[in-house]
């Protein structure tokens, strides 16, 4: 084993890849994932399937524990990661051990992001990000009729279709934040009512101003001055960069981690890869966002083959998908329902 | 394994709290109304360093053993739990303290060892204990506080238990306690909310049992005290000390006294002293203080005079290892000692029979003019169980002995041959029943005497009266259906628990297997052991010493081919050993 010790912040797809490119190109190293979700690499896309019983807990999961310490990758799952001083080469995690790295990669995907105006009410929401979420959803799903679904990124379309599958009501919200990071006007909406509508769900336009709990299976939603009922709320908003624990470390952090089209950052050693990596587009000269489990995988793969010396660049993504309705959308994401 | 099966361990250094914590966890889970059997482990050294370690295994039907991989660790100290990580079950729990005092090296944190497969609950024990009461002492209650929120289980009987121990040292201690379990509880509560969905068995059941919680050593000295014991004669040793002090708290108020003594030999001589005045008098040792002894044991033999000895074994040879575990004393307690010197030997199994077998070791002493040995050792008597309030018959405490016919006054043979070998006995101060007793040789009044023919025949009344006791001694007990098994269990004293949940766990697997339970070592049941050997196509006998003890002295009673599973590790056997050597000679894989 020799002294080099890869760190990889993240367990999701780009994490995971990362960590089995590391251990095939460098296989005396020591090779670290740390993660704060305390469950081995899953297919989050799969949760829709998963909250509507189409897909088992076991069926997300996609290597075993075995996979891993069997390739000596040492996963510390469930453990948080609050600092790291790029000067020392080191992490500092909450329970106050620290950790020197001689390559970092930092892969923390993204938090359900929620715009402040909704924070008063946000306890009587839910996302749909982790497995956490995913079985809180199963649970309140078997007591209730009705759904709001707030917003318009794909995991909202994709949930849209399960609760349909699943017999529920479901209502859909769209408001000029809900297609975050697209304006949706009124063009935008049309298109999207009449998608929608063709699926059997009730398109609404506007902007929540309360929502208030009734009882267990019951809260009242108030929508421009409407109020209806409604048995569960999701919201919707798109995804930030889950990168709290660098603030202050001197990165370049705007919707994601700025890095070149290697994935590099401004820091010697230490990439990005995934939902959390804002990657420079030589020919837009700007940066985009890549969403998706495949994308994902990919980045990290390509992270990890540069921190051992390669210069691989990240795929370009197509003009059309970085422009929607006029609007540079800068995401690889805006699919159709 | 279906139902909740939950082991839970503390473990931190010498002075954190870790024996407390868990002795609290002990009672608050016993009066939840689950089983609870648990054992701890600490430093030979008297305090200041080295590990501490309480496992308690805790289910809703009574448990036998303690297995050999613990569900949920609290670590008090990292530095110290790291090394019961591969002691984990797979999925395990594992509570920390995620604030420490200042930064950790790399791997100094028990996070950076714990498998992925486990789930990790890190709260700031000492901080939160420090907020709340003003000191970070309390935080191994902080620590139970965490646990309680973590696996449902209820505050208010741990806020019980925690007031009932700490309510006599006074109201600000007591505050102090209380408050350190709380603000452990409701951090974990607030923090801990949605991993509890996925993680936390249902630990929450009250079915109205108030068992009692009793060590081994607890339930020694109450079977005593049930018993009628007026004398304690002891010199301290581990891991018997606890009987002579707790004796020494309750026998002066029945009128008894405890005497420490300046060895083991004074000690074993003022109890044959007492016995032959006619008052109950008991010691209770370790094999260091036992070999002291044996001498002194034959005399009681030879002078047929009653005494009771507790043997607590632990793992030797000389010193040892104080505070480990070991059934290594068999032969010492039924052999040692100059001549043939039959005696009775008896070994409880549980903490119910430590109880009930040294109440009755009185009975069988005074009636078979005898010392008797009562064999348990270091994870028996330092074990607690919740067990129903032992109670004693007035049947089983009861004058056990057989006194001269008023006819024989003036002509009393006090070593008269008899067909039982029992000698009707006078104690001193009947008149008209005087009689010599010595360490030699003797006739039947008592005299001293050489001659080959004189010591043949009291030799053979020695044994003849031992073996008469067998009628008296606890028969082995049979666990098995009937007709032919593959194989047979034989297993004595504190391994006779997992070697019975082994044998159900394959009988459950449809395994031909069975287990016999034996208690009386010497005499034993010949016939009942030799008719469960015919039965076995093989005989298991596991035991915690080198040779396997049981194994000598029984093996030989048939044909039939004896397997030892003999371990000297210092720590109990697992029903897991035992399970997989009983794969082993089945011809089968372990699960």
């Amino acid at each position: 084993m020799s002294g080099e010790h890869y760190l990889i912040i993240g367990n999701g797809p780009a994490g995971r890849e990362a960590a089995i490119t590391l251990r095939e190109k460098a296989p005396q190293s020591r090779v670290t994932v740390i993660s704060k979700e305390n469950v081995r690499c899953y297919q989050p896309h799969l949760l829709p399937q998963f909250i509507a019983g189409q897909v088992s807990e076991e069926e997300l999961f996609t290597l075993p524990f075995s996979f891993f310490k069997e390739r000596d990758i040492k996963l510390r799952l469930g453990q948080c990661v609050v600092d790291v001083d790029f000067h020392k080469s080191q992490v500092t995690m909450a329970h106050k051990e620290i950790i020197p790295y001689t390559g970092l990669i930092i892969a923390v995907g993204g938090t359900p992001r929620i715009p402040e105006r909704c924070h008063r009410y946000r306890d009587r929401m839910l996302t749909l990000k982790t497995l956490t979420d995913a079985r809180m959803w199963a649970e309140k799903l078997q007591k209730v009729s009705s759904a709001l679904i707030v917003g318009g990124d794909l995991t909202s379309f994709a949930l849209t279709r399960t609760l349909l599958a699943m017999g529920k009501r479901v209502s859909f919200l769209l408001n000029e934040e809900s297609l975050w990071p697209v304006r949706c006007d009124d063009q935008v909406f049309r298109e999207a009512r009449v998608k929608l509508e063709q699926g059997g769900v009730e398109a609404l336009r506007g902007t929540i101003q309360d929502i208030v709990r009734r009882s267990e299976t019951s809260l009242e939603v108030t929508v421009d001055n409407k109020t209806f009922e409604t048995g569960i709320v999701g919201a919707f908003y798109g995804l930030r960069p889950d990168v709290g624990f660098l603030a202050g470390s001197g990165l370049t952090i705007e919707r994601g981690i700025l890095v070149d089209e290697y994935l590099k950052t401004e820091v010697d050693n230490v990439y990005a890869a995934g939902d959390c990596a804002q990657v420079y587009h030589p020919g837009l000269k700007d940066y985009w966002v890549s969403i998706g489990y495949g994308n994902a995988e990919n980045l990290g793969r390509i992270a990890a083959s540069n921190l051992m010396g390669e210069k691989t660049p990240v795929e370009t993504p197509q003009e059309s998908i970085l422009c929607a309705e006029g609007v540079r959308v800068n995401t690889s994401w805006w699919l159709e329902f | 394994m279906a139902g909740i099966d939950l082991t839970v361990e503390v473990c931190g250094m010498s002075g954190d709290g870790t024996i407390a914590a868990g002795g609290i966890l002990n009672e608050a889970m016993s009066r939840q109304g689950y089983s609870a059997l648990a054992f701890d482990s600490y430093p030979a050294e008297i305090r200041g360093f080295g590990r501490c370690v309480t496992r308690s295994r805790f289910g809703d039907r009574p448990k036998l053993a303690l297995t050999d991989r613990t569900n949920a660790l609290i670590s008090l100290d990292d530095e110290q739990s790291r090394s019961r990580i591969p002691f984990l079950a797979e999925d395990a729990v594992v509570l920390f303290d995620d604030k420490p005092p200042s930064y950790v090296e790399e791997n100094k944190s028990i996070a950076a060892h714990v498998e992925p497969t486990m789930t990790l609950y890190g709260a700031p024990f000492a901080d939160l204990a420090a907020k709340a009461a003003g000191s970070a002492r309390g935080r191994n209650l902080t620590a139970l506080g965490v646990f309680a929120a973590v696996f449902g289980a209820s505050p208010d009987v741990f806020r019980e238990v925690i007031t009932g121990k700490f309510a006599p040292k006074g109201e600000k201690v007591l505050r102090a306690n209380l408050k350190s379990f709380d603000a452990g509880y409701e951090y974990a509560l607030e923090t801990f909310s949605k991993r509890l969905l996925n993680t936390a068995p249902p630990l929450r059941r009250t079915d109205g049992s108030r068992k009692v919680l009793t060590s081994g050593n607890t339930a020694i000295a109450e079977g005593a005290l049930a018993a009628g014991v007026k004398l304690y004669f002891g010199y301290p040793i581990t891991p018997a000390t606890p009987i002579m002090e707790y004796l020494a708290k309750k026998l002066p108020e029945r009128g008894g006294r405890v005497t420490q003594m300046e060895d083991e030999i004074s000690s074993i001589g003022a109890v044959l002293g007492a016995f032959f005045a006619g008052t109950r008098a008991m010691t209770a040792t370790s094999g260091p203080g036992f070999a002291l002894m044996t001498e002194l044991i034959t005399h009681g033999v030879m002078s047929e005079t009653p005494a009771v000895i507790i043997d607590a074994q632990r793992a030797g040879p000389s010193t040892g290892l104080p505070t480990k575990t070991e059934q290594s004393d068999l032969q010492a307690a039924v052999f040692g000692g100059p001549g043939d010197s039959p005696r009775i030997v008896i070994a409880p199994t549980d903490v119910a029979e430590c109880f009930h077998y040294t109440a009755k070791a009185f009975q069988l002493a005074e009636k078979y003019q005898t010392p008797v040995i009562v064999l348990t050792d270091f994870f028996l008597d330092n074990r607690v169980e919740n067990i129903e309030p032992p109670a004693l018959e007035p049947e089983d405490a009861r004058d056990g002995n057989i006194y001269p016919d008023a006819s024989a006054k003036g002509a009393y043979r006090r070593y008269e041959l008899t067909d039982s070998g029992i000698s009707p006995r006078a104690v001193p101060g009947m008149e008209g029943f005087m009689f010599a007793a010595t360490g030699l040789e003797h006739v039947e009044r008592g005299t001293p005497d050489y001659t080959p023919a004189n010591h043949m025949a009291m030799s053979q009344k020695r044994y003849r009266k031992i073996r008469s006791a067998l009628a008296d001694l606890p028969a082995p007990e049979e666990y098995a259906e009937t007709g032919p098994l593959d194989v047979g269990v034989i297993s004595w004293g504190s391994t006779f628990g997992a070697a019975l949940e082994a044998v159900q766990d394959a009988q459950a697997r449809g395994i031909r297997v069975g287990a016999l339970k034996i208690t009386s070592i010497y005499p034993y049941h010949e016939d009942v052991i030799r008719t469960f050997m015919r039965r076995c196509r093989k005989i298991l006998i596991p035991e915690l010493n080198f040779e396997g003890q049981l194994s000598g002295l029984i093996g030989h009673l048939d044909g039939t081919e004896i397997v030892r599973l003999t371990m000297a590790t210092g720590v109990p056997m697992a029903p897991s050993v035992i399970l997989k050597k009983i794969f082993e000679i089945v011809g089968e894989k372990a699960a």
